[in-house]
């Protein structure tokens, strides 16, 4: 009785949820797959399947630069913010004064929007900000564009430090939580082995934590990858991150450049998914290698 | 080899590591401060030659935040949007992972991995695919521009976490609270109120201040699909920005978008053992 019962409660359980994330997400990857590839009835244009889109979007040389700013901006900051949440996290474990003060204070980022993040940014490291005054001020410089520029140009440190302040906590939580998780014990029993701590750490603790550390490099790099706000405001112009170039596509006066737009878009998507997929194989291999799984 | 006391104490690097990190993390508000009350302060000086309220007085129009705190900064009726919209996606959210959550702890059913991989997409689907696609979907429907189109979008990023949440707290919870009351004879509805929810409880307000806190950070979402007609915090502050540039005005208005997310979060420390964000977070 029971098995009829709970099967229908349990679609009844899951539909809303389902809906939302089958019809609406779901939907809208679909849709964009299909207008990137010309359809688009709406707009009067329907040349399914059509891959011009695609071919003129690749073609050009300035998208293959765009991609690489896009993954140098999404890589540096993911990878810069992994290092620095690996060693925050360990400190973290210990007893010191004042450490309900740090633990509080290193998760504000995770709960203040990007934005402001981006005007700390803009006064902090821009050629009139704060640290060029500071320089001014140890006698380094005597003009503001003697200041190094971060902002507004190509490469910059700008766009990176917005997203590694802003995900410093992220990363940081997830870790913290698995070290917890894990205990001292295998790292105690190393050091009475004889291990040093550098052992210890890439031996003992990175194997134990990697899930967590798989997760949170997973959700940050696809989020960098598709963000838009720093790079729009903090990166150097033409040739932009994939996700701006989208966006000026779209809000085009044309509206047959928005399927040039949603070719860009799906473009991001393929990167980014070629990547994780790419990134969880060899995790999976890790996995394996070590005896896991 | 070192004794467990002196592993349990910082090491002379850690200890500027964390103050570097605080410094990192907190340092930037300062000069943003002092930006929002600033009426003159050139490079390089490193504090304002001259004061907001210095000038007030004199200037014909609005300055600081007299501007920020006026209706013209829309600042009033952005803060309010995005607590409204916070507040309806978090309990629309509630309400449909609730179920969700339960049926992936205590049942086992075919496509049960297929829902758990479509349940973490919107984790690693970049945010720009969905926004801009997701604008024809809302056309056609009419949800451009609405309220109800921008709470709904808001819950294709926060039901990751909402479902994780719930469901590890399910999970702790054996089903024998709920039979136990059955058989004392409560009906279904009182035993939902009186012993299920009360159990969950410590999961739902975590779940809750998260989905808020993610929502009320939303920026793209709610950008594109609320057609520039649907002001929030994070909206306002990017269109105030989007140039390069920061005056007094934009540094206050920072200031405030910063506040809803810091308060709810100081709560939240209060209120939800850590363990519980972090079971959504770590799988």
């Amino acid at each position: 009785m029971r098995g009829d019962r709970s099967r229908l409660i349990v679609i009844l359980e899951l539909a809303p949820v389902a809906l939302v994330l089958g019809g609406l997400f779901g939907g809208a990857v679909v849709l964009a797959i299909l207008q990137s590839l010309g359809f688009a009835p709406w707009f009067g244009i329907n040349t399914f399947p059509d891959f011009s889109y695609f071919a003129r979007l690749w073609s050009g040389e300035a998208f293959w630069i765009s991609l690489g700013f896009t993954l140098y901006y999404a890589v540096a900051s993911t990878v810069l913010a992994l290092v620095l949440a690996l060693i925050l996290s360990l400190a973290l474990l210990k007893s010191f004064t004042g450490r309900r003060f740090v633990k509080f204070v290193y998760k504000l980022p995770l709960v203040i929007p990007y934005a402001v993040g981006i005007a700390l940014a803009i006064l902090m490291l821009g050629n009139g900000g704060m640290l060029s005054r500071l320089a001014a001020f140890a006698g380094l410089i005597d003009d503001p564009s003697g200041f190094p520029s971060i902002l507004k140009t190509h490469y910059g440190w700008g766009v990176i430090a917005v997203y590694v302040w802003k995900q410093l906590p992220f990363m940081t939580l997830a870790i913290a939580a698995v070290l917890v998780g894990i205990g001292r014990r295998t790292q105690e029993a190393a050091s009475l082995l004889g291990a040093g701590p550098l052992t210890i750490f890439f031996r003992v603790t990175l194997p134990q934590i990697a899930p967590g550390v798989v997760t949170a490099v997973l959700i940050c790099f696809a989020f960098n990858i598709g963000a838009f706000e720093a790079p729009f405001i903090l990166g150097g112009g033409y040739p932009d991150t994939l996700p701006v170039i989208a966006w000026r596509y779209f809000n085009d006066a044309d509206y047959a450049l928005q399927l040039q737009g949603m070719a860009a878009v799906v473009s991001i998507g393929l990167l980014s998914g070629c990547i994780l997929l790419a990134y969880l194989w060899s995790y999976r291999r890790f996995e394996r290698r070590i005896g896991r799984d | 080899m070192q004794s467990p006391s002196k592993q349990m104490r910082l090491s002379v690097f850690q200890r500027f590591y964390i103050v570097a990190v605080v410094a990192f993390v907190l340092g930037p508000f300062l000069p943003l401060v002092i930006q929002s009350f600033a009426f003159r302060w050139a490079w390089p000086d490193l504090l304002p030659s001259t004061w907001w309220l210095e000038r007030r007085t004199y200037s014909p129009v609005p300055l600081a935040w007299d501007y920020v705190l006026s209706p013209y900064s829309q600042v009033g009726v952005a803060t309010i949007n995005t607590l409204f919209i916070g507040f309806a996606a978090t309990l629309l959210c509630l309400l449909i992972c609730l179920p969700a959550a339960r049926a992936l702890a205590r049942d086992r059913f075919r496509g049960k991995r297929a829902f758990e991989f479509l349940l973490s997409m919107p984790l690693i689907v970049p945010e720009a695919v969905i926004g801009m696609a997701l604008l024809m979907i809302y056309i056609r429907l009419g949800l451009a521009g609405s309220y109800t189109g921008v709470i709904i979008a808001h819950l294709i990023p926060t039901i990751p976490y909402m479902v994780r949440m719930l469901t590890s707290v399910y999970l702790g919870l054996a089903p024998d609270y709920e039979e136990q009351a059955a058989i004392l004879g409560a009906g279904r509805v009182r035993i939902l109120l009186r012993v299920t929810l009360p159990m969950l409880m410590p999961g739902v307000v975590a779940g809750a201040l998260f989905t808020f806190l993610v929502s009320s950070n939303v920026f793209l979402l709610t950008f594109f699909l609320g057609q520039g007609r649907i002001v929030t915090l994070p909206t306002l502050l990017f269109s105030k920005i989007s140039g390069g540039s920061l005056d007094a005005s934009a540094a206050g208005i920072a200031l405030v978008a910063s506040l809803p997310g810091i308060v709810l979060f100081a709560l939240s420390e209060r209120l939800v053992r850590e363990e519980l964000f972090v079971g959504g977070l770590g799988r």
